[in-house]
């Protein structure tokens, strides 16, 4: 950070989503899928020692070994840095290369351990203060979205959307900084687990998918304007089936325009090692993996990453959101 | 015919024999030493010339004062002729083999003016039982000799009772024929191997004797000790068999289950899992291989397929199906089973499906047309095929077999029959394990072995029990 004094405390970027839902593997196929861009423009560093350790640890398990990170167990909070290609003042150039900087944008995760939100939907108040405040003070929230959970047990949209509409409500209330009515921030909904093949199938029957002619090995992909809808879809699926009316009063409570909806995955879809193109055929990526140590058949069994990780739109929310945030420190307008 | 040599005695005594009928008699008397023997011979109901004596008749009889000094020659001589037993219907040969003796040559006056029809000989020392005996034995078969055996019919399996030949009229004692018989598994005391003889079409029986013989063909050599009796060499342990003829004849099911014949058991078991559930699987294909080689003799060939798990995580390599022996002899297959049983089981791994797409798409490949004998694929195991494409949690096969699509063409086949032995008791299995156990199913803890064979018609019902040997061409 260049203000070195404030550093600490900000935050550009708050990642949100119930136990489970895939952020911390997001955050290790962030690592991954930033190495693989041909541009090699961006890099994701931590913020202090736990953090780096963190990104180390887990991007290696993740690609390497193939295993999934392990579900955060305190009450964590990693702090990380992305590290972009430099840009000057309003994004023009002054054709002064000596004093490039990197462009800088900060992540701060809140990886609460799974189940802390309780199960009656409610957040405790320690959570709701988190939340607020990670509210306050980012301009851009990754908030993900876990279908499996979802198909499970039904209440992966109610999760978090009915306390995060609750507290926008109440700060939109209790407070005159939002003149407006609408809180300021950049909303990236991730739907996460798109290899997963009951996603994928939806995704299919909806006749969502397309395929990029410039990825050689034909992964399927859910352009953005059709992320909505496939999110719509998946929350119809369950039980209460309420998420029209959901994402409806989201966006009485943020701009519709800051709102971009991104089906993800951070594992990708399964490539032959021989054939190296998609198949729809066997597109799961994933592996059943028995652990050693417990043999009870009542769990159900973890699973391994089965290939290689072909993440998918995982550094784009995340580069979006903090374009929006460095267009609005360009523009000097205030966030929060 | 006062006197004659040897030769002459043998021939008019075989003669005599050979023209023994009916219930005609022959009888000849030997005038010794010291007394007199009666030889009766006849031929029994199954044409068998039979002889046997009565007791010597000692010269003292006649009284043996009155042989010496001026005797009472008329009750001498009765006693003799009523003891000799000439005054018959019965052709009559008189022998006398001790000419050199008063009372001999004195009994031998009476017999031949009893029956002065009757040929007599006069022979020093000749031994008349031994040469009896012997022509007895020597006699050519007047009647052919066969042995009774099961004639199955091939369509509709009905079992009939014929006979096999063995010996053929004219034949004589000595040459051994070489036999060839098919036995299914007898009651407890075996197979019988009866020996009749015929005349027109009446059979008559001439020895039952039994074994109990391991099912399967078996080869033996038929002698013709002498007439009436034939020995079995190259049979274990026969004992002579005294149940009733129609006892016997009435425990002959009606058919021989048709559908018995040379089968083809193609077993695939899975060799993925705990070593005990491997150990257990293995276990019961051998117990399976094992009742049905014993119940298809010679008739059975046999398949053994090892599959398991395909190999998906990082790091694990493909193992592909492995056809351990292909139409094999039961006993290559168990020994190749032996082979599997030492290596143990392969690792658990992928844990919700294994390679049984890929064994069925390997018995498919190499069962080809059909050679007529009938087909039974035994699955041993318990996880489903994997799909050919990408299905709820179950990774596709890495080959894309489709097993619906084989099994759909291998129940196709008229040859063939499924058969399944699953980890799973009945109400647990998947529908999978429903389909490859269509013929007969049975869960792995509780198999009822005989009862899993006999529903793929691989043995007989426990109840058919087969008591002759069967003709096998
Ligand atoms: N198929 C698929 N599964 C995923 C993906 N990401 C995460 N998962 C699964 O979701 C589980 C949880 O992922 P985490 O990244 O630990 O989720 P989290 O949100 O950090 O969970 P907590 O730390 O418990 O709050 C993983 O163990 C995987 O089984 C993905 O991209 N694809
Ligand atoms: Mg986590």
């Amino acid at each position: 950070m260049s203000d070195e004094g404030s550093g600490r405390d900000h935050t550009d970027i708050a990642m949100w989503g119930a136990p489970g839902s895939g952020k911390t593997t997001l955050l290790a196929a962030l690592s991954i899928a930033l190495s693989r861009r041909p541009q090699q423009d961006w890099r994701i560093v931590g913020g202090d020692a736990p953090s780096t350790d963190f990104l180390i640890q887990n991007t290696l398990a993740l690609s390497g070994v193939g295993e999934f990170p392990e579900a955060t167990k305190d009450r964590n909070r990693y702090r990380w840095t992305l590290l972009g290609p430099p840009a000057g003042k309003n994004g023009r150039r002054r054709g002064k290369p000596a004093q490039v900087t990197a462009t800088r944008i900060n992540i701060n995760l809140m990886d609460p351990p799974g189940g802390s939100f309780g199960d009656s939907h409610h957040l405790s108040t320690a959570d709701k203060s988190e939340l607020i405040s990670s509210l306050e003070k980012s301009k851009g929230i990754i908030f993900l979205f876990d279908p499996i959970r979802e198909f499970e047990k039904g209440d992966a949209f109610n999760y978090l959307f009915a306390p995060l509409s609750q507290l926008a409500s109440q700060m939109l209330a209790s407070s005159d900084k939002y003149p407006d009515g609408k809180l300021p921030h950049h909303l990236a909904i991730c739907i996460t687990k798109f290899d997963e093949l009951r996603v994928l199938q939806t995704a299919s029957e909806l006749t969502l998918l397309t395929t990029d002619p410039d990825d050689v090995h034909q992964f399927p992909r859910v352009p953005q304007d059709d992320a909505a809808q496939l999110l719509q879809e998946l929350c119809s699926i369950s039980a209460t089936g309420n998420a029209d009316i959901m994402l409806n009063t989201l966006t009485h409570f943020f701009h519709e325009d800051r709102i971009k909806y991104y089906v993800t995955s951070s594992i990708g879809f399964y490539l032959d090692p021989m054939r190296k193109v998609f198949d729809m055929a066997d597109p799961v990526n994933l592996v059943p993996h028995a652990p050693l140590s417990s043999p009870s058949a009542a769990e159900p069994m973890p699973s391994r990453i089965r290939g290689q990780v072909h993440p998918i739109n995982v550094v784009e929310p995340v580069l979006w959101l903090g374009q929006q945030v460095l267009n609005e420190h360009a523009n000097g307008s205030p966030a929060g | 015919m006062t006197d004659g040599g040897g030769d002459l005695l043998r021939k008019a005594l075989t003669k005599a024999i050979d023209e023994l009928d009916g219930s005609a008699r022959l009888i000849v008397v030997e005038v010794a030493a010291d007394g007199m023997t009666t030889f009766t011979l006849h031929r029994d109901d199954a044409g068998t010339p039979r002889g046997h004596h009565g007791p010597v008749t000692p010269w003292n009889i006649a009284g043996e004062q009155e042989w010496e000094g001026t005797a009472d020659d008329a009750s001498g001589k009765e006693a003799i002729v009523r003891a000799s037993g000439i005054r018959s219907h019965a052709s009559v040969i008189l022998i006398c083999s001790f000419p050199d003796g008063l009372q001999a040559s004195r009994a031998m006056e009476w017999l031949r003016e009893a029956r002065p029809d009757a040929p007599h000989f006069t022979k020093a020392h000749v031994p008349v039982p031994a040469l009896l005996r012997e022509i007895l034995a020597d006699e050519p078969l007047k009647r052919s000799y066969d042995l009774v055996v099961l004639k199955r019919d091939a369509v509709s399996g009905r079992l009939e009772l014929a006979t096999q030949p063995l010996f053929a009229i004219g034949a004589r004692r000595g040459q051994p024929v070489r036999v060839r018989v098919r036995c299914e598994p007898g009651d407890d005391r075996g197979t019988a191997f009866a020996v009749a003889s015929w005349q027109n079409i009446q059979p008559s029986l001439l020895s039952v004797q039994s074994a109990v013989l391991s099912p399967g063909r078996h080869e033996f050599w038929a002698t013709l000790e002498r007439p009436g009796v034939v020995r079995f060499s190259g049979l274990p342990a026969l004992v002579p068999d005294d149940r009733r003829w129609e006892d016997l004849v009435a425990s002959v099911p009606a058919t021989l289950d048709p559908q018995i014949g040379p089968a083809h058991l193609i077993c695939a078991v899975e060799v993925s899992g705990s070593s005990d559930l491997v150990d257990e699987r293995l276990r019961r294909v051998r117990q399976v291989v094992t009742t049905c080689a014993g119940a298809l003799p010679d008739r059975l060939h046999v398949s053994l397929l090892a599959y398991g798990t395909h190999g998906f995580g990082r790091g694990e390599r493909e193992e592909p199906v492995e056809v351990r022996v292909w139409h094999v002899s039961p006993k290559t297959a168990l020994d190749s089973l032996s082979g599997l049983e030492l290596r143990g089981a392969r690792p658990e791994g992928y844990p919700y499906a294994v390679q049984i797409e890929d064994a069925l798409h390997e018995v498919h490949g190499r069962l080809g047309a059909g050679t007529g004998d009938r087909v039974v694929l035994l699955t041993v195991g318990g996880r489903p095929p994997h799909p050919p494409r990408a299905e709820a949690r179950i990774l596709p096969c890495p080959h894309r077999h489709d097993w619906e699509d084989l099994l759909h063409r291998l129940r196709r086949r008229a040859d063939l029959t499924l058969g399944a032995i699953c980890d799973e008791p009945e109400e647990r299995a998947t529908p999978v394990w429903r389909t490859l156990g269509e013929g007969a199913r049975a869960h792995l803890e509780v198999v009822d072995i005989r009862r899993l064979c006999s529903d793929l018609g691989l043995v007989a019902s426990a109840a058919q029990r087969i008591p002759f040997p069967l003709y096998d061409p």
